[in-house]
């Protein structure tokens, strides 16, 4: 075997078990089965997801990414449960004040609560969010898994396909087809959003299927009579997934601010709508004069972002179990 | 003489060569498997050896059914498996399995070696009853050398070796009659291979396997096999028993691929005649006429441009009988011995 | 004595803690011998020759003692400006995978001809000459016409001749080859062992030849060096030691490798497995694996006995081993 400088392989190998491993299979030349066993009792069978779960529980940074992000799922769903006001109700006489008793982050240009629209803001970003990634990252797997599985006529449709939608400039393609439209709820935005963000996906999803595809274990598989569902679901999938997980959290935080600039341009939500990326761009201008008004929305906006990716990491590196 | 187990007739296999994206267009082919016979007893192991890109990882993947033939039969105790699929040809897997070369790539990583192993119940769950399962597999482990209880590992706390044992645990799980191994200790280290050819040869016994043995490496290829097979740009050039093969090769390929063996024997290298190819093997795509290997021959006449030589006891060792008349794909085959003999110096017999 | 390696000591930062890949490792080269230095992977035959080049990556790699002495000058305490020039010009390095060596967006002439202009300051019209006179030397084909070549266009065989080319083009004193035919066909790894043995012969040059194959290294070898767990374990010149090894890894790697003359029964295998070098056993590093290893085994690392005035043996019971 080539030698290789340092073999990782090999130091991880030892790791809690160097001594008996090596017994085992000193012993395989005299054939009788190897020394006992020091590991603790009799282990339960155990799958990969639920060894996945296993290590999450113990992962601080799962654990206070997955509070942040549940506490903005309850917030979105019911806001008024932290925030009594109304985000609707502003006093254009209290434009730009700093905190009052009762609101704590003050008063934004029109004299809005920046602490009630801030709350309810919320809704708004990890509704558009968490349902284009998940509408995108369903489609996009879905899509370019198949592809890169079965290979062929279908397969290079596809890439063309993709490759035309890649084409499309985002904010154009945004300003063209969401102006249209007149509803002024997150659904649009999130369709627009899916429209165009499911060929990164999918192209990621066909790559690593094709990678994971061309590995001994599944041809292994094959040899031993496995159905092309087999193959897909316990083979490659595991195997591929975890690319589609990163680029899909990253993704998520660029939606969210996607959905801010539509905003911004008039063709996402309009007011009365609340959204942060409302705020943010209704705050811009005044920077000097009332930067809590921007302050707020913005580190609401930074802190999903960051809950939504270091989650995704976690959730990567529970699915890898060699970094166990 | 009984029925083979396998045999093999004609087989072929050629990847097309493609231009274009949509619309395709064949400019070409790939001939990886160009006409390979042979055949497989009960009982005993085969060895294919050959040097990379002369078809022998798609003639293993095509005995397990991994690749479909272009033409030619396989036949697995009478019956042409080439053309079977659903039910039949599952049935069939069952009785031919494959080892692969590579410990680090032929083991889900993120399966513990129980659900590896144990996959085989799932997929042909007639095989085992389902609560009998568990047990099986830690049998499996204790027969291939590993502890039972390290059924809830992943295959990396596993070195190269033990990997390689694990994907032999997988190819027993069913029981199969045949076993297909392409090139199974070429990536393990040399002291650990000789471990894993041990274990192969003792699951033989136990077992009652035969073996199709693919490899590069002609020692070991030597030491496993009742009968060799030498593969040259996708066709066998010469086959026969070890001794045949190694001791009275009559192909000058075979001739040249034993002479350059290093034997690690120093007191060999001045006496030692080497027959040094001239040149690359040529493309698979574009194959010489008449006699594949005449372009690297240093007997090459016209005769071997114009005739394919069949794969047949040459004419001249026809009658005499005796080691040099086996199979071989040569018009002008003629007996040389190129391996020193036994005995001619190294060491002796084993420490402690 | 050209290159002397004395108790050199390197080791590797891991997450499982320091791998000590080479402990105590001295070795030495006259001009015009060859030197063979076996063992199979982790044993720190490699590491050894990548510090000798000073191409040791450092982090994550360590020098923690010992000195490398080439023509009586100690490399390692060079600054990195001279060991440059030290490299290439007087000792050049050949890998096993010449693909990945070589670059290939440049032609092999380019590759060949900037060993001129840089380190000798040619033209490149004269450079592109000396590439062709090159490519002849080391025998390759219609050399005029393949100097502009990629290198993609060349096959496994050739492009190892092209690395040997490189390594020969300043006629370097010394020449380290980390498994240069590994990964080449029977036939091929042939021509190319004989170019090399040849070229060393013609040039006078040192050669260590850095390998796990017992067959190459009784071809061309003068004296070996067999490496254990970041140790040399025995060293002589090479009939001595296939006739009668005085160490019994060694004994064990002999019996261990099929014959190509007779089919043997069953083949002697060396139980277990090479350590973790994270945590190399007490004592001798071989004791665990070891047929004939006794209680000082596990306690006295053995140094490296004479075993005649030109063999050294680091077993603390040589002599029964060379009589078994």
């Amino acid at each position: 075997m080539p030698e290789q400088p340092y073999e990782p392989e090999r130091a991880v190998a030892g790791t809690g078990m160097g001594g008996q491993m090596d017994l085992g299979a000193s012993e395989a030349a005299t054939l009788t089965p190897a020394g006992p066993e020091p590991a603790g009792p009799q282990e339960r069978p155990r799958s990969l997801w639920s060894d996945a779960w296993h290590d999450l529980r113990r992962n601080p940074v799962f654990l206070i990414s997955a509070l942040v992000i549940l506490f903005l799922i309850v917030i979105s769903l019911w806001p008024s449960l932290i925030a009594p006001g109304n985000p609707l109700q502003c006093e254009l006489s209290k434009a730009q004040d700093g905190s009052r008793p009762g609101h704590p982050f003050g008063y934004d240009g029109q004299g809005c609560d920046v602490y009630t629209r801030t709350v309810y803001g919320a809704r708004t970003s990890v509704a558009v969010g968490v349902l284009s990634t998940l509408g995108v990252a369903v489609l996009g797997s879905v899509l370019g898994g198949l592809a890169g599985f079965f290979g062929g006529f279908w397969d290079s449709v596809l890439s063309r396909i993709t490759d035309v939608f890649f084409a499309i400039p985002v904010v154009l393609g945004g300003l063209v087809l969401l102006s249209v439209i007149t509803s002024n709820t997150v659904w649009p935005v999130i369709g627009f959003i899916v429209l165009l963000g499911w060929p990164q996906i999918s192209r990621i999803a066909r790559g690593s299927v094709i990678t994971a595809k061309q590995h001994d274990y599944v041809q292994a598989a094959r040899a031993l009579g496995a159905s092309n569902s087999r193959l897909l679901l316990r083979h490659i999938t595991p195997n591929a997934v975890a690319p589609v997980i990163v680029v899909a959290t990253i993704a998520l935080g660029t939606y969210i601010s996607l959905e801010a600039t539509l905003s911004f341009l008039g063709v996402g939500l309009k007011p009365p709508s609340v959204s942060w990326g409302i705020d943010i761009s209704a705050a811009a201008p005044y920077i000097r004069n009332a930067p809590h008004a921007l302050l707020w929305p913005s580190g609401a906006l930074a802190v999903t972002v960051l809950a939504f990716i270091m989650l995704g990491d976690a959730v990567r590196d529970a699915l890898d179990p060699k970094l166990r | 003489m009984p029925e083979p187990i396998l045999e093999v007739r004609g087989l072929v296999k050629h990847y097309p060569l493609t231009r274009g994206i949509l619309l395709r267009k064949q400019i070409g082919a790939v001939k990886a498997v160009d006409g390979v016979d042979f055949h497989l007893d009960r009982g005993e192991t085969l060895g294919i050896v050959g040097e990379s890109g002369c078809g022998k990882s798609t003639v293993a993947k095509m005995l397990v059914n991994l690749e479909r033939p272009t033409a030619g039969e396989i036949r697995y105790k009478g019956e042409d498996i080439t053309r079977l699929s659903g039910k039949a040809l599952k049935a069939v897997r069952r009785n031919i399995q494959m080892v692969f070369q590579d410990p680090y790539t032929s083991l889900n990583p993120r399966m513990t070696v129980g659900d590896i192993i144990g996959e085989a119940y799932d997929i042909h769950p007639e095989a085992a009853p389902k609560g009998d399962r568990r047990r099986r597999v830690r049998e499996l482990l204790d027969v291939v050398g590993l502890n039972p209880e390290y059924l809830n590992r992943y295959p990396h706390q596993f070195s190269g070796g033990q990997r390689q044992r694990i994907g032999i645990a997988r190819g027993l799980a069913l029981r199969p009659e045949i076993i297909v191994a392409d090139e199974p200790v070429s990536a393990l280290d040399v002291s650990v291979q000789a471990q894993v050819i041990n274990l192969l040869d003792r699951l033989q016994k136990e077992f009652d396997l035969s073996y199709v043995f693919i490899a590069h490496d002609l020692s070991i290829v030597r030491h496993i096999s009742d009968r060799v097979g030498v593969m040259y740009l996708g066709r066998i050039v010469e086959t026969g028993t070890d001794t045949e093969i190694y001791d009275h090769p009559t192909h000058p390929y075979t001739q040249a691929l034993l002479s350059a063996v290093p034997v690690p024997d120093p007191e060999a290298r001045e006496d030692r005649e080497r027959i040094i190819l001239a040149g690359d093997v040529p493309s698979p795509t574009n194959i010489p006429s008449g006699c594949r290997f005449r372009t690297r021959c240093w007997k090459a006449r016209e005769r071997c441009a114009l005739e394919v030589p069949a794969l047949a006891v040459p004419a001249a060792f026809r009658d005499e009988g005796g080691p040099a008349a086996h199979d071989s794909a040569c018009h002008f085959a003629e007996e040389k011995r190129v391996v020193p003999a036994e005995g001619s110096g190294g060491h002796g017999g084993g420490p402690g | 004595m050209l290159l002397e390696v004395r108790d050199l000591h390197v080791e590797f930062h891991t997450r499982d803690g320091v791998a000590r890949a080479v402990n105590g490792v001295s070795y030495g080269v006259d001009a015009g011998e060859t030197l063979a230095v076996l063992g199979e992977s982790g044993s720190g035959k490699s590491v050894t020759a990548q510090t000798v080049m000073g191409i040791l990556d450092t982090p994550p790699g360590r020098i923690t003692g010992g000195e490398v002495l080439f023509e009586g000058r100690d490399l390692l305490k060079l600054k990195e400006e001279q060991r440059r020039k030290v490299r290439g010009a007087e000792m050049a390095m050949i890998f096993q995978d010449a693909l990945s060596s070589l670059n290939p967006v440049l032609t092999v002439g380019d590759q060949l001809g900037e060993m001129f202009t840089v380190h000798r300051g040619m033209s490149r019209k004269d450079a592109r000459a000396r590439a062709v006179e090159l490519m002849d030397r080391v025998r390759i084909p219609g050399a005029r016409e393949r100097v502009k070549q990629y290198p993609h266009q060349f096959s496994g065989g050739m492009r190892q001749r092209i690395m040997i080319a490189m390594a020969m083009a300043l006629e370097p004193k010394l020449i380290i080859a980390d498994e240069p035919t590994t990964a080449l066909d029977v036939t091929v790894q042939a021509q190319v062992m004989e170019l090399l043995a040849e070229l060393q012969r013609e040039l006078r040059m040192g050669l260590i030849l850095i390998t796990h194959d017992l067959g190459v290294v009784a071809d061309v070898a003068d004296r070996i060096a067999v490496m254990y767990a970041g140790r040399i374990v025995e060293t002589a010149p090479v009939h001595d030691i296939y006739q009668a090894p005085a160490h019994p890894y060694t004994r064990g790697l002999l019996e261990s490798i099929p014959r190509l003359d007779h089919k043997g029964r069953e083949l002697y295998a060396i139980k277990g497995l090479p350590p973790n070098l994270t945590r190399i056993p007490s004592g001798c590093p071989f004791h665990p694996r070891c047929p004939m290893a006794r209680d000082v085994c596990r306690t006295d690392v053995p140094p490296l006995y004479e075993v005649s005035p030109r063999r050294g043996s680091a077993c603390h019971f040589f002599r029964e081993c060379l009589d078994a």
